[in-house]
């Protein structure tokens, strides 16, 4: 503390700095009015660069910043809502797969039954003309007997009237066709 | 006599064209001036020359704060009268001072703090930033009034025209009282009257003992009184180390200036480069030791942790 003595010598701390602080003011310039003459100009040049020369730029960045942020929202929800509407397409792909799937099976199933059909009623109809075919062969056949046998008769009695050298009755005419209708039907 | 002297080398002889006001001017100074002028023949005066103005005194160095703060205005509006989404040319320039500035002091002192305090912080950095280039401009300090010699050369200028706006006491210790003032509120805004209380003189760290407590007390509020005078001399640090720093810059080139009479031009030049450095470090100082400052005191306790 023996630092202070002189100080304290001479009037006091206070004093001393006072005197100090007044000898320097006078040194450097520093006055009270000039003092607050550069306190206010100052202070409106820092007024006036925060409103003409900071300000503009601040909310420049400010909206740019905004801008970014809401752009990075907007990629995650686009995102969000890129891999839902995959989900959905995915969905409606396995969906349409099986739809797709369940038609094939049903398409195959009806072109089996109407395979089926068409096959039925084709035999049915082969069997009907076939029915019909030997249904006209048996009439065909039973015409050609009949003809064959008539045929067989005259030709029988022809041979008779011929070797026995007489001429048939109608009863015998009758018994031998009979008769040869009998042997040609055998 | 008004004239200009080019770090007293350019010397201008002008007695006869120099207007008669200066003249005027001049015969009411020569007295004290002639006296002045030998001891003030080498280096710059410590103060700056009042050009007018009994209350609100215009000083030179004034002028040049409002010419410089004007080149500021003019540029940063120039630069943002057709703001375009990808910046380009004066309009990136400025962009990336105000943001770079403004991305550093939130990494220093936080987002919140900052969107409070930007505009000051930001004006004290471009502002100290551009003065004190501005002050090595040749001109400044070398055109305006001065005392000829008996041969009518004029050698010294002893009321610059312009001066350099940190050069002046008055300017560096406005800033640090205006500092000072919006500290205090931003101070009591942030901690209240009892937190400033407690932040100064208030018991840091836990003790168990009654004791301990005690003495913890007497201890932090005996810290709280050299914490006040620390807090009370800060606009007196602030301002004598922006000034000194640039005076003396200033004062270094003249005197390299006048060195060598003929290498005038080429001596200085070095001493350029180094004026160039520290302006942007006496800007960044001022501006960090301010930040830092607030910052401390804004800052609560669970937010150093």
């Amino acid at each position: 503390m023996t630092f202070l003595l002189p100080l304290a010598a001479e009037g006091g701390i206070i004093e001393n700095l006072q005197k100090s602080a007044q000898e320097t003011a006078e040194v450097f310039g520093v006055n009270a009015w000039a003092l607050f003459s550069q306190i206010i100009s100052f202070s409106i040049v820092a007024f006036l660069l925060h409103k003409l020369a900071y300000k503009p730029i601040l909310n420049v960045l400010e909206e740019r910043r905004k801008k970014i942020a809401e752009g990075l929202a907007n990629a995650e929800k686009i995102k969000v809502q890129l891999a839902e509407s995959e989900a959905r397409v995915q969905e409606i792909l396995t969906k349409a797969n099986v739809d797709a799937q369940r038609l094939i099976d049903e398409a195959r199933a009806s072109a089996q039954v109407v395979a089926d059909r068409r096959t039925q009623q084709a035999i049915a109809e082969a069997e009907q003309i076939i029915a019909k075919a030997r249904e006209a062969t048996g009439i065909e056949r039973e015409k050609i007997m009949a003809e064959l046998k008539r045929e067989v008769g005259r030709l029988v009695i022809d041979t008779t009237s011929r070797v026995t050298g007489k001429v048939l009755t109608q009863a015998d005419q009758k018994r031998i066709n009979e008769e040869a209708s009998r042997e040609v039907a055998a | 006599m008004l004239g200009i002297s080019s770090f007293a080398t350019v010397a201008v002889r002008a007695a006869e064209a120099a207007p008669k006001t200066a003249e005027v001017a001049s015969a009411q100074q020569a007295a004290p001036e002639t006296e002045k002028a030998e001891e003030e023949h080498h280096g710059l005066p410590q103060n700056a020359p009042v050009l007018g103005g009994k209350y609100l005194q215009v000083t030179s160095s004034m002028v040049w704060t409002w010419i410089i703060a004007l080149g500021i205005i003019i540029f940063a509006r120039y630069a943002t009268r057709q703001i375009k989404e990808v910046p380009e040319g004066a309009q990136n320039f400025w962009e990336w001072l105000v943001e770079s500035l403004r991305d550093f002091l939130e990494s220093i002192i936080g987002r919140e703090l900052v969107k409070k305090t930007f505009w000051f912080f930001a004006t004290l950095f471009i502002f100290i930033l551009f003065a004190n280039w501005a002050g090595l401009i040749p001109g400044v300090g070398t055109i305006g009034w001065g005392i000829p010699d008996a041969q009518g050369g004029l050698h010294h200028i002893s009321k610059p025209l312009f001066r350099g706006v940190n050069a002046d006491l008055n300017m560096t210790l406005g800033m640090s009282l205006l500092f000072f003032v919006l500290w205090i509120i931003w101070a009591f805004q942030a901690n209240g009257f009892g937190g400033m209380i407690m932040h100064i003189f208030g018991p840091k760290g836990e003790m168990k003992s009654f004791w301990g407590k005690a003495g913890m007390v007497v201890i932090f509020a005996i810290v709280g009184v050299l914490e006040l005078i620390s807090i009370a001399f800060r606009p007196v640090s602030l301002s004598f180390r922006l000034y000194g720093n640039i005076f003396a810059g200033e004062n270094i080139l003249e005197s390299m200036s006048n060195i060598v009479p003929g290498l005038s031009w080429l001596i200085p030049v070095p001493f350029y480069f180094m004026e160039l450095l520290v302006g942007i470090a006496q800007a960044l100082v001022f501006m960090l030791l301010t930040a830092v400052f607030t910052m401390l005191i804004c800052q609560h306790e669970e937010d150093h942790h």
